[in-house]
């Protein structure tokens, strides 16, 4: 009777055991999801950036929220994410495969990335370890980007395109000397995310990353990215534009594009039903102001962006040259900063199919050429296009380099003031009071406004 | 001395009629017999033995043998009487006196007569303690809470029990949020219950062991031992329903934004026309093209009943036939029951057969069999609730144009196969909906037992049941191509099987030890295995319109299985010791083994301990005033087990991205040292009978812990969970519960009755684990419900607005309330007190009875009156809007700044005035009165952010039940061979007397969980009025 209780309570409905490309690829997937869907993207950060604005429904382009507006980015990043690259790990090394714990710890370390960039102080040295942190610390910002760019190190040294092979990787095909420039092209961004606040340390990864023989991504074909599929693996924006018609292109990117005769505006953005011009709508307009625009007189984005199989982009070759120039206009390097700016920019528009011609004549331009007296000026408004639909990161460098100047919302609720990070999940104020509390202590009022620590201006 | 055979024949005391199937048997032996069809009986005993004459539903006698063989015997109806029988746990029929705990039970009438189509509903406010919640229109579900919510996670909902057999009760909820699923229980017929027993949490259900915390009900069904005549009994139900409650809604402006509209397409086309809000233009009669007018402008006019009109009158028939008989080795019972229900939405239905036959067959004198069987078919279209665009009901009701003349709305297609509908930006022409995205729902229930009775020796007997209930059940989800937000369509098949059996062996012994002390033993064993699975197969994209299999699909199907056993040994004992007639000490036992808990914590041991003392008799005071008073009281603690596979944590697939599958971590840290859950209860009452029983009252405190509790704690998802599975936590439950029965008036002819009901109980979450403080219960946005620690269950916690310490609103420099940016408890939903006044009048033949019953305290977050504000369709968002309502003349300023224009401000030249504006009653930041104009449509929509602003108190106090009854004289009915008949009135949920709920009724809820306190979007509730004839030949 003993046994038969026993066998009786053998769970028939799922596996005790794990396989670690089953686990990769999920932790993908569901992170390329959450960043790239609804909340963390098109309903927030693609309206602070004024990438996108609302035409239904304003108020997330005014700034109202409530607690749970930003529950995703959360739960997904940890719960999905983390935890599942958490356990990757623990079977890579119980393998003895060095190559799956490489890309754990590069996926991992974007996801962290990722939060706390939205909400700063967030748990890392605690997290996803329950049997030990029922309630797991914030840590400080500063702390979570100083072990991400440890853990990225420690990365960086685990992968070996000679080493045991991997499978279920569907960023790179399993190519781990791709992972290799994944996993450098991402130091290089967290070196500069604290360089205004730690510079001597931001310098230092970069020379680390040369001392290593590193190598960054190399061309466009090496950009990581998430190739969604047909559906029911499509890509979330063209999921949500399939059913719903609440976005439109912010006007703020129209007139810049517009103003540089960018070719990259149709590519941006489509031509409005009725008046076949592209019109974007100013952001943080009242229901009904934004409603009597029109439907059909005012610019969807464009038909690349609401593909089915449009990728979700992670790192570009754009953004890695822009880094680079970054870098050296900083002193970090000695490479040519304007003329990587350049090569950014031409790397953005041949990632969207401009011709060679088109390019030529766009950097010719007077006003796209390279500032050496205010960098932050020219990387960031030419940044800011480039990274146009990936709100998230779009967001972390506007604050950043302070670049573009962004149009105040017209009936915003923050007093003109446009958001400067994401507030935490409503439920961390009942689910882990005591680390919430300690963030607020060291951080500031959980509010919108509230600057974060590599902000800093 | 010798024995003798006696004779006698039982009659009732108010008609002198026959009454069969009464138990007569010899105390303290297991001699006994039941009375034939003209009530007659004979039995063997020696003089002196005591006689012990038992019915259900009659007071029992007691009578000692004389030397005369031929006896006459009166038995009196009980009505809440105080020595009457009643069936206890494992369907054991004892004297009500014997009991150390309360029990109360409701008889056939008080169930069948004002029938409803969910039984649960019938129980409203007739039994104290007992809390109903109808989850919103006419064919959902409804909760039952006995005493207060005593797990903190767990099911609430008492165990039923048919018969000895325990039944499922569940709501089966997995899949489709969008219809509210009628609990289970809903299948069984009211026509077949002769009475339903309520035993009020562990002290009375102790014997049953893990799944008694919560109370359980017993039923007991019509047997075939009580016919009468030729046995044939005919029963005809009709009634009809309409709304209850409705939104009030405002009738001055349609939709629109701005105050601005024009239809083209409906999606943005036109001006404002893809808005789905009513803040447009005035409804004045000017001319607008509008969705009906092919572009042609036309009077802009309200349709004050647009949302009302859309509902019909529903109608239920419930027609019942039942054959009795029984000779002198058998009896049985069949009955068949049609109900046939069209709802209020249209579309909607249900109909239910059922079939039950019951049989008993006497092999030998020592062996008895009996066997039942209860088939049940039911099949519902239900209608479409919740807040999914493609199936919701009170959804576009809410967001909605007041001008829409749904009429105008029946034809969802014109002549082009173009869809006609007011708005195409986010929804589906209504009628489209409900006839177009259904979901049609098949159940087939088996339900059956059969048991042998031996009576070895003198005062010995065994017995051997086995019990089954099976059920398999089948959804078929439609969402039809070309729907508003699902293109192509979808279809789902969601399909689940039931199985529970119980098999249980009992040996049950009484003895007279002397002249004053009287044993009973019971001994058993009982093996539970419960088996549940559900598969659940979706096309998520059509390929092609209007034709529902799974392979009719674009994208791959979406599959899910589930498949839980579970299996439970017990074995139980009781002891009851009774000194004379007046003093009784109950004792019980169980040990349980669990296949869900862990080898080391699987046995759990519970014993309960009772007592009962007639103090009029032990002290012999009876007197004119006083001829009843008990005291009782007892202790009792049971366990309980988790759900299957709780113990290793593992990893579940998803569908694949290409050719990669996917594994994901379990959302749940699971725990392999998991305890069984113990809850501890005490219970102390009286009873009291006075002025010859005219005055009954029955009083009971009780105080019940439960501690350990399985809890799926919600973590934070940092710690890479989103539960955590553990045991922890204790809440506390104690309250009062008092029946009061008085006859005022009782003549020959007349009789008038009151019955009150009354309890009142108080939580409170004493502790959950290491510092956690808040368990979430259910959620609605960014409102929760939460069970937290030093509150009482069901927390409501949500935002609040921002207040200075002087309590004043802060108001942010846009004009708006800003909300206080820490989340704050706003309320509980749990009631304060439930009560329930019953007033019965017998005029000769006619009857009625009026129930009246009252939820006091507890609060409610109306999700309907939230989205209403924001929409502007709801009647409280007419005051500011326009001069007329009283809003502001105002213009705006270069800088986008509300200016009041007054007699001396006046507005620019050419500037635009508007007459809408409103300024929200608050302190600014630093402290000075806020003036800041805003338009009507600001203010209100500013409140929807604000969950405050959304909550409600739930008292509500309704007229539940009138019956109407008059039995026609036998004169009338003899001659055509009727045994008796009689037609009724009955109305149910007739009115809501008082709320403080605007828009909605307060008894709302999204489905029968813990989550409670939430509304929103709810169907409307529906008042029923029919009629009810029964015919006995």
């Amino acid at each position: 009777c003993k046994k038969d209780l026993t066998d009786t309570n053998v769970d028939p409905n799922a596996s005790k055991d794990a396989q670690p490309e089953f686990l990769l690829t999920a932790a993908i997937k569901n992170t390329s999801d959450t960043y790239w869907g609804t909340t963390n993207n098109m309903n927030s950060s693609l309206l602070f950036v004024q990438h996108w604005a609302k035409i239904q429904y304003t108020d997330p382009d005014r700034y109202i929220f409530s607690n749970t507006a930003f529950q995703d980015l959360w739960t997904i990043g940890y719960r999905q994410g983390i935890v599942n690259l958490n356990q990757l790990i623990k079977l890579a090394d119980a393998q003895g495969n060095t190559n799956y714990k490489g890309v754990a710890l590069v996926l991992r370390s974007w996801i962290f990335a990722l939060e706390t960039d939205a909400y700063g102080d967030v748990p890392y040295s605690q997290a996803g370890d329950i049997t030990q942190f029922l309630t797991p610390k914030y840590d400080a910002q500063r702390d979570v980007y100083l072990g991400i760019l440890s853990d990225l190190k420690a990365a960086q040294a685990s992968l070996d395109p000679a080493g045991k092979a991997i499978l279920g990787d569907v960023i790179y095909a399993n190519s781990i000397a791709n992972w290799k420039k994944f996993a450098n092209s991402l130091r290089l961004r967290i070196a500069l995310r604290i360089a205004d606040r730690e510079p001597a340390l931001a310098k230092q990864v970069i020379a680390d990353i040369q001392t290593e023989g590193g190598t960054y991504i190399s061309s466009n074909a090496e950009n990581a990215q998430l190739n969604y599929k047909a559906s029911p693996n499509q890509n979330p924006i063209s999921n949500l534009f399939d059913t719903r018609d609440d976005y439109r292109i912010s006007k703020t990117i129209v007139d810049q594009l517009t103003a540089l005769n960018d070719p990259r505006l149709p590519v941006y953005a489509s031509k409005a039903v009725k008046t076949q011009l592209y019109t974007g709508v100013p952001n943080g307009l009242l229901t009904g102001d934004a409603a009597a625009l029109g439907l059909t007189s005012t610019s969807k984005p464009g038909a690349y962006f609401i593909a089915p199989t449009a990728p979700a982009v992670i790192i570009s070759y754009a953004e890695l040259l822009f880094d680079r120039a970054e870098a050296a206009a900083r002193g970090f390097t000695g490479e040519n900063a304007a003329a990587l700016y350049s090569q950014a920019i031409e790397a953005s528009l041949l990632q969207y199919g401009i011709s060679t011609t088109d390019i030529a004549t766009y950097k010719a331009r007077a006003d796209v050429q390279y500032d050496a007296s205010n960098y932050k000026k020219s990387i960031g408004n030419q940044k800011w296009i480039a990274l146009f639909g990936q709100g998230l990161e779009a967001f972390a460098e506007w604050r950043r380099l302070d670049y573009p100047v962004l149009t105040p919302p017209v009936a915003g609720a923050l007093n003109g003031k446009i958001p400067v990070r994401f507030i935490y999940p409503g439920n961390e104020q009942s689910l882990n009071p005591e680390g919430y509390k300690a963030a607020v202590a060291h951080q500031g009022t959980d509010a919108l406004t509230t600057k974060l620590w590599f902000d800093v201006n | 001395a010798q024995t003798a055979k006696i004779t006698g024949v039982v009659t009732e005391k108010s008609n002198g009629q026959p009454i069969p199937g009464v138990s007569v048997s010899v105390k303290g032996t297991n001699t006994g017999t039941q009375t034939d069809g003209n009530g007659k009986f004979s039995i063997t005993a020696k003089p002196n033995d005591i006689l012990k004459i038992i019915s259900i539903g009659y007071a029992a006698q007691e009578l000692k043998v004389t030397s005369a063989n031929a006896i006459a015997i009166q038995l009196d109806e009980s009505s809440n009487e105080l020595s009457e029988v009643v069936v206890t746990a494992l369907n054991i029929p004892k004297e009500k006196k014997s009991l150390g705990y309360s029990v109360q039970e409701l008889k056939s009438k008080d169930i069948s007569e004002a029938k409803e189509t969910n039984l649960l509903n019938s129980i409203s406010g007739k039994v104290a303690g007992v809390q109903i919640t109808n989850s919103q229109g006419d064919m959902g579900s409804s909760r039952i809470i006995i005493r207060g919510e005593t797990s903190i996670s767990g099911n609430n909902q008492p165990l039923f029990v048919i018969d000895g057999v325990p039944v499922d009760n569940s709501q089966n909820l997995r899949s489709d949020g969008s219809r509210d699923f009628a609990n289970t229980i809903s299948d069984i017929n009211s026509e077949d219950i002769e009475s339903m027993s309520v035993l009020k949490g562990p002290n009375a259900a102790a014997l049953y062991g893990s799944r008694a915390a919560a109370g359980v009900v017993l039923i007991t069904t019509k047997k075939g031992k009580n016919a009468q005549g030729l046995g044939i009994s005919v029963n005809s139900n009709a009634t009809f329903s309409t709304l209850l409650t409705i939104p009030s809604y405002q009738n001055s402006f349609g939709q629109g934004a701005n105050g601005q509209f024009s239809y083209v397409d409906g999606k943005g086309g036109g001006l404002n026309d893809g808005v789905d809000e009513s803040w447009g233009p005035r409804l004045d009669g000017h001319l607008i093209p509008q969705f009906n007018s092919n572009g042609v402008p036309v009077p802009f006019i309200a349709h004050p009943d647009n949302v009302r009109d859309f509902f019909k009158t529903g109608y239920t028939l419930n027609n019942g036939i039942a054959i009795s008989g029984s000779g002198d080795k058998y009896d049985l019972r069949f009955s068949y029951n049609n109900l046939d229900q069209k709802g209020v939405i249209p579309n909607s239905s249900q109909s239910k057969n059922s079939f039950l036959l019951n049989t008993t067959y006497k092999i030998t004198p020592k062996l008895t069999f009996n066997a039942s069987a209860n088939y049940v078919n039911t099949s519902a279209n239900l209608p479409g609730s919740g807040g999914k665009r493609a199936s919701s009901t009170m959804l576009q009701f809410t967001w909605f144009g007041r001008q829409v003349d749904v009429e105008q709305l029946k034809t969802y297609k014109d002549a082009n196969g173009k869809d006609i509908n007011w708005n195409n930006s986010y929804y589906s022409n209504p009628y489209f909906v409900a006839y177009e995205n259904t979901v049609g729902q098949v159940r087939n229930r088996l339900i059956g037992s059969a048991e042998l009775n031996y009576k070895i020796i003198d005062g010995l007997s065994a017995n051997f049941r086995t019990g089954n209930d099976y059920y398999t059940e089948r959804r078929k989800i439609k969402i039809a191509y070309g729907t508003n937000g699902t293109p192509f369509g979808s279809y789902e098949e969601d399909a689940y099987t039931f199985n529970e059996n119980n098999t249980e062996g009992r040996l049950d012994f009484t003895k007279k030890l002397n002249a004053d002390f009287n044993l009973d033993l019971l001994l058993g064993g009982n093996i539970r295995t419960t088996t549940f699975e559900n598969n659940d197969q979706k096309a998520p994209k059509l390929a092609i319109n209007n034709l529902y299999t799974l392979i009719n699909s674009r994208d791959p199907l979406i599959s899910s299985n589930i498949y839980n056993k579970q299996r439970v040994y017990s074995t139980f004992g009781s002891a009851q010791l009774g000194f004379r007639n007046y003093a009784y000490l109950n004792l019980t036992a169980r040990n349980d083994w669990s296949s869900t808990l862990p080898a080391q914590n699987r046995s759990y041991f519970y014993p309960s301990v009772n007592a009962s003392l007639i103090l009029t008799e032990a002290f012999d005071i009876k007197n004119d005033v006083l001829n009843f008073a008990k005291l009782r009281g007892g202790w009792s603690q049971v366990g309980k087990d988790a759900t299957p596979y709780q113990l290793i944590n593992n990893y579940s697939f998803t569908a694949p991205f290409d050719s990669n599958p996917q594994q994901n971590l379990s959302d749940t840290d699971l725990n392999p040292n998991l305890k069984p859950e113990m809850t501890k209860s005490a219970e102390a009452g009286f009873e009291l009978g006075l002025f010859k029983n005219r005055v009954r009252f029955d009083f009971s405190v009780y105080n019940s812990n439960s501690v350990n509790q399985i809890l799926s704690l919600d973590v934070s998802p940092t710690t890479g969970f989103l539960k955590k599975l553990v045991n922890g936590g204790t809440i506390n439950n104690k309250g009062i519960e008092a029946q009061l029965g008085v006859t005022p008036v009782k003549t020959k002819n007349f009789t008038w009755d009151i019955n009150v009901n009354y309890s009142m109980n108080r939580s409170k979450v004493k502790d959950l684990y290491q510092g956690v403080q808040s368990y979430q219960l259910g959620v609605d946005g960014s409102v929760q419900i939460l069970a937290t620690v030093g509150q009482p269950y069901g927390s409501i916690f949500g935002t609040a607005y921002a207040r200075n310490p002087a309590g004043d609103i802060i108001v942010g420099a846009d004009g708006t309330p800003q909300a206080s940016p820490s989340k704050k408890v706003l309320g509980k939903y749990t009631p304060d007190w439930l009560g329930g006044i019953t007033n019965s009048f017998t005029y000769k033949r006619i009857n009625l009875s009026v129930l009246v019953d009252a939820h006091v305290g507890g609060k409610i977050y109306s999700g309907t009156n939230a989205t209403g504000t924001y929409t502007g369709v709801l009647a409280s968002t007419l005051p500011g809007r326009g001069a007329e309502n009283g809003g502001l003349t105002y213009y705006k300023n270069a800088a986008g700044k509300a200016v009041q224009i007054t007699s001396g401000v006046a507005a620019p030249a050419g500037a635009t005035t508007y007459d809408d504006g409103m300024v929200f009653r608050g302190s600014l930041a630093d402290g000075s009165s806020n003036n800041t104009i805003i338009s009507a449509s600001q203010y209100y929509k500013s409140l929807n952010n604000i969950d405050e602003a959304s909550v409600y108190s739930a008292t509500y106090i309704k007229l539940r039940e009138i019956k109407l009854g008059y039995t026609l004289p036998d004169q009338w009915i003899k001659s055509i061979g009727l045994q008796s008949a009689t037609i009724s009135a009955v109305g149910r949920n007739l009115f809501i007397l008082h709320k403080n709920v605007p828009n909605i009724d307060p008894e709302s809820a999204f489905n029968t969980g813990n989550g409670q306190g939430l509304e929103d979007l709810g169907l409307p509730t529906v008042r029923t009025i029919g009629f009810n004839l029964n015919f006995k030949f």
